[in-house]
């Protein structure tokens, strides 16, 4: 427009439904611009944005392959980003915060005409003052993006081992750590004790030791790991060693004298 | 030394008096509520046994007695007692319902915002392109919230059959957004519709196979629900070749609570299988004691 030849964007969305109403949308909003790629993915919207190089992205934030935030990060030197969602609290509060475009879907003809007319200042704008402030906008979509880490993504990987893989026939079966009660070394193996089998695995306890949550599991034993939540009780018996009770299950656990202090005062 | 005897003969008089007044009440409650029946027999026998011991007075004293006060007083006491037994008995009811309806309350899973917003977008969109398509999710989102929401969920849930219908609304909505990215087979005998599950199970399994296998999946694929009898138990399995589990990534309220409930319901008689199988994707089994019918 300003410049004398149209601008360019580009459309990323996983549902197809979406891409249609936006393209529609923008179509007869903002009939100069010319929608030059559309995007299933963000793998997809990185290759796209890279190669035709658009003026603006419109990018949903939750995609496959790649997240918008995450394809945002990659494209924001040459496009102006505007992000799409139709609920994510979290974006939205650093979207209010920050000066992060954005659309909330279903885009409605009138609010995408207050956000095609900011877009056009600040195209305008960025026409004027090249490069003016593309380490900010990279700063902040590095806060959104382990902001949506940290809290919109469905759950924290926290690093620790979470599931638990054992060979039953040709299958393997996963033993979420929940449901384990201990983890015993059996010469060779490794036994898993749940409150309603037994798995043997290959894992040796010092590698489970160094990869479970040290918070979930306890070693109250130079064989023996527990999970912390599964202990009922602890009494000594005759002879005076310390003996764990377990929730759902029948046997006891010795707890040795180098981990004593585990239950001292409790 | 006699201070101390005279209190424990007034203290041996207060209980006397105090048990004399409960077996006071207790007859009169009994005289309340006895029938008429029962009351004319328990005279007779008064009567015979003060007459073989020649002494019938305290016997007509009682019957006249206790004929007066079941005719004066019995109908009022009668029915405080039936109030407060009924009282008493709702409450416990009351209680026991509101304990369990929370418990399940927290046990079952939420409707996702993230979901009920990207349907109700894609609803708002399809108005316009294409409204019987429009229609069609939007019927299918009202099963899904029907059979979701505590306050809403009917009562005869608790079939496969419902289950899978259920199931069956939420998937037709992900097909309307994930499109061909999405597919889906269902192989429930129709013979097993009718066998008892537990309500949101099946759901949540299915939701994430979409959730953690499918939608991060760029090309997408299908979910599987089967349902088969292995001797006593009923299998119900959700399987995807999605990208499979990722070992660090937390289990999820999800299955802890399908776990939890399961638990609850059949002890150890049920259990949630997660396994990998060797094709790829995840696999999810849920195994029951099998019935055909619920218990009426």
């Amino acid at each position: 427009m300003n410049t004398g030849r149209p601008l360019t964007a580009l459309i990323a969305d996983d549902e197809a439904p979406m891409r249609d109403l936006l393209r529609a949308r923008l179509q007869s909003a903002w009939p100069d611009l010319q929608i030059v790629a559309e995007a299933a993915n963000g793998v997809e919207a990185v290759e796209l944005g890279e190669r035709h190089r658009p003026d603006i992205a419109f990018l949903d934030i939750r995609m496959p392959g790649l997240s918008g935030i995450e394809a945002a990060r990659r494209l924001y030197p040459h496009s102006h980003i505007v992000f799409a969602t139709a609920y994510d609290q979290y974006a939205l509060d650093a979207f209010e915060q920050g000066a992060l475009d954005y659309l909330l879907k279903p885009v409605t003809a009138e609010r995408l005409a207050t956000t095609c007319a900011r877009l056009r200042t600040r195209m305008q704008a960025r026409a004027q003052a090249p490069a003016d402030a593309p380490q900010d906008i990279g700063q902040q979509l590095a806060r959104l993006a382990s902001l949506l880490e940290n809290k919109g993504a469905p759950k924290p990987p926290t690093g620790y081992l979470r599931w638990i893989q054992a060979q039953v026939g040709s299958s393997l079966r996963m033993v979420s750590t929940r449901e384990v009660l201990f983890f015993q070394s059996d010469e060779k193996y490794t036994r898993v004790q749940t409150a309603t089998s037994e798995f043997l695995i290959r894992k040796t306890l010092k590698e489970l030791l160094d990869e479970l949550d040290p918070e979930e599991f306890w070693r109250v034993h130079r064989s023996t790991l527990v999970r912390v939540d599964a202990i009922a009780e602890v009494a000594r018996d005759s002879r005076g060693r310390q003996m764990l009770k377990l929730k759902n299950y029948a046997g006891e656990l010795e707890v040795s004298r180098n981990h004593s202090y585990l239950f001292q005062q409790m | 030394m006699k201070a101390s005897q005279i209190n424990r003969g007034i203290d041996f008089l207060r209980d006397a008096g105090r048990e004399a007044s409960v077996i006071g009440w207790r007859f009169f409650d009994w005289l309340a509520v006895v029938e008429w029946r029962r009351l004319a027999l328990t005279w007779l026998i008064v009567l015979v046994g003060f007459g073989m011991l020649n002494t019938p007075e305290p016997a007509v004293w009682f019957i006249f007695l206790s004929f007066g006060i079941k005719v004066l007083a019995g109908g009022k006491r009668k029915a405080e007692l039936q109030a407060k037994e009924a009282t008493l008995q709702a409450n416990v009811a009351t209680l026991e319902r509101r304990l369990m309806e929370a418990k399940m309350a927290a046990l079952q899973a939420q409707v996702e915002p993230h979901f009920l917003f990207n349907t109700l977008a894609l609803i708002g969109q399809l108005i316009e392109t294409n409204p019987p398509e429009a229609a069609r999710v939007h019927a299918h989102l009202i099963d899904y919230l029907r059979s979701t929401l505590p306050q809403m969920r009917a009562r005869d849930n608790g079939s496969l059959g419902k289950q899978v219908e259920l199931s069956k609304a939420y998937l037709s909505i992900m097909q309307a957004r994930m499109k061909e990215r999405l597919k889906v087979k269902f192989e429930v005998p129709l013979f097993l519709h009718s066998a008892p599950f537990p309500p949101m199970m099946l759901q949540t399994l299915i939701e994430n196979s979409i959730k953690h296998g499918l939608e991060p999946k760029i090309e997408g694929g299908t979910v599987n629900v089967r349902a088969f009898v292995v001797d006593t138990a009923l299998h119900v399995e959700v399987c995807d070749d999605g990208v499979g589990i990722d070992l660090h990534a937390d289990d999820g309220v999800g299955l802890a609570n399908i776990r939890e409930r399961l638990q609850l319901l059949y002890g150890a008689e049920a259990e949630l299988v997660i396994a990998m199988p060797p094709g790829g994707g995840a696999c999810a089994t849920i195994r029951l004691p099998y019935k055909m019918m619920e218990e009426a």
